[in-house]
């Protein structure tokens, strides 16, 4: 039986959603982090998109946010012209790091000791985070305000990308390793570490690049302006989205669209997959997240594949249950005025 | 022949929101949060075993409990479910008479109190 995909909404942002990352699998299952222009960042449940807290403490837009691999520690990127790092665990403020303009991006080294920031300021910084009064290293050299900074080849090198360009610099010497000019305004960069991929997008291209060398692996042409792509961890396929609105499923082999979703009330600003690669997120102009299924159809997280003879008795069973609250009425009203087509008879089960 | 129309995958429910009070979450009752603040989690562990020994230790002691609307009843105290989310109770003196067993719900339960000796 042919499934369509059910895209699950994440509200609670009041503005437009820039920025999103996913930390690494934890004992406790792993986590999202959302960046808002409404200047509170949100924590959340990265299966199954369960709203846990909010970092409250920034005065301006955020424009970047990142975990740490073990989601113990988050740092956030704002227009306030500060960079923060929070306890991910309780939501308190930890450290608060002043910078000359806005901040647009943050990144922990892998043992969480370091972190990366790049803004406006077109200058790249260096923080140990044992020693957070102290003064960062700095790198200098972009000639245009950073929008992307990441740690790369095992944090041993930096990849940094502004309007029109992306540098690989070398952490120790703090001098530039490489440069590769782009076409068109750089809207966004992933680095994978394995296999040293970094995934970037421009206009309506999606490009592929050695991490390493910065030589173009491949690229694919999208039909709208890409905002944002990322790569699955098995290399198989990668998402992008944009200024369409829609997002885009791509064989990473093959460049063949594989699917394409229509969703989202407004542009979508960034994509990203999932540590296991079972689900990708969208941030969007929109102020919503929505989490989609790799493989639609598959049983995990809040999605559950029923098979026909099971489906006719849930099915039953939920027209027969009276409806919940009125929160949860109002929420099955949203779900059929948001799909452009009918909700079928399978819709969500309502509490009772 | 036309194909049958893809069904939406179903779903268990919709993802959590932000809470409605407007507080900030992160809970300090999960999982992650107990085991990040070992220090908190003893404290409540130590609070809690105070509380069940309390009980446990009140039980056929006369007891008097101050319920809404400025009512008191006396009772000898028996036993507390698990929340809790009861108290059972014998001879509950009410202006009805005098009740055998009763059992008060907690809701209803401004205070109570107990001699030690």
């Amino acid at each position: 039986m042919a499934m369509r995909q059910t895209p699950l909404t994440c509200s609670g942002h009041t503005r437009p959603v820039v920025d999103l990352a996913f930390s690494g699998v934890t004992p406790y299952g792993y986590f999202l982090i959302s960046a808002c222009k409404d200047g509170k960042p949100m924590l959340r449940q990265g299966d199954t998109g369960d709203w846990i807290g909010t970092f409250l403490g920034h005065k301006g837009a955020v424009w970047g946010a990142t975990l740490n691999m073990d989601a113990t520690k988050a740092a956030t990127a704002a227009a306030d012209f500060t960079a923060k790092v929070w306890d991910a665990v309780s939501g308190d403020e930890l450290i608060t790091l002043a910078h000359k303009h806005i901040v647009k991006s943050v990144d922990f080294t892998q043992d969480s000791n370091y972190l990366l920031t790049g803004g406006q300021d077109k200058l790249l910084r260096i923080y140990d985070l044992s020693k957070p009064e102290a003064e960062p290293d700095v790198v200098s050299g972009h000639t245009s305000g950073i929008k992307k900074a990441l740690w790369s080849s095992d944090d041993k090198q930096i990849l940094s990308a502004d309007d029109k360009t992306v540098r690989l610099w070398d952490r120790s010497t703090m001098t530039e390793v490489k440069s590769l000019n782009v076409a068109m305004s750089v809207s966004s960069m992933e680095y994978v570490p394995e296999g040293q991929i970094l995934v970037i997008t421009y206009g309506r291209t999606i490009a592929f690049h050695s991490a390493e060398t910065l030589e173009q692996i491949k690229s694919f042409e999208a039909p709208a302006t890409i905002n944002s792509a990322s790569l699955h961890p098995a290399k198989e396929c990668l998402v992008a989205g944009g200024e369409d609105f829609k997002l885009y499923k791509y064989d990473y082999n093959t460049g063949e669209e594989l699917e394409s979703y229509k969703g989202h009330f407004g542009p979508i600003h960034c994509v990203r997959f999932s540590p296991d690669g079972e689900l990708y997120a969208s941030g969007s102009e929109d102020g919503t997240l929505r989490l989609w299924q790799t493989t639609v159809g598959k049983t995990y997280g809040l999605w559950k594949c029923v098979v026909p003879e099971e489906e006719n008795a849930e099915a039953a069973k939920a027209r027969t249950t009276l409806p919940g609250t009125a929160e949860e009425e109002i929420v099955a009203e949203e779900i059929a005025s948001e799909n452009s087509d009918t909700v079928y008879s399978s819709t969500p089960e309502v509490k009772a | 022949m036309t194909d049958p129309l893809p069904v939406p995958v179903p779903i268990l429910r919709l993802p959590r929101g932000p809470d409605i009070s407007g507080g900030r979450g992160f809970s300090r009752d999960s999982r992650r949060n107990s085991q990040h603040f070992p220090e908190l989690q003893a404290a409540r562990a130590a609070l809690r075993e105070r509380f069940l020994r309390l009980l446990s230790s009140a039980r056929g002691r006369p007891a008097r409990f101050w319920l809404w609307s400025g009512i008191a009843v006396d009772a000898e105290f028996g036993a507390a479910d698990a929340e809790p989310v009861a108290f059972q109770v014998d001879s509950l003196r009410t202006p009805l008479g005098v009740q055998g067993a009763a059992l008060l719900r907690c809701g209803d339960v401004l205070a109570f109190s107990i001699p030690l000796e």
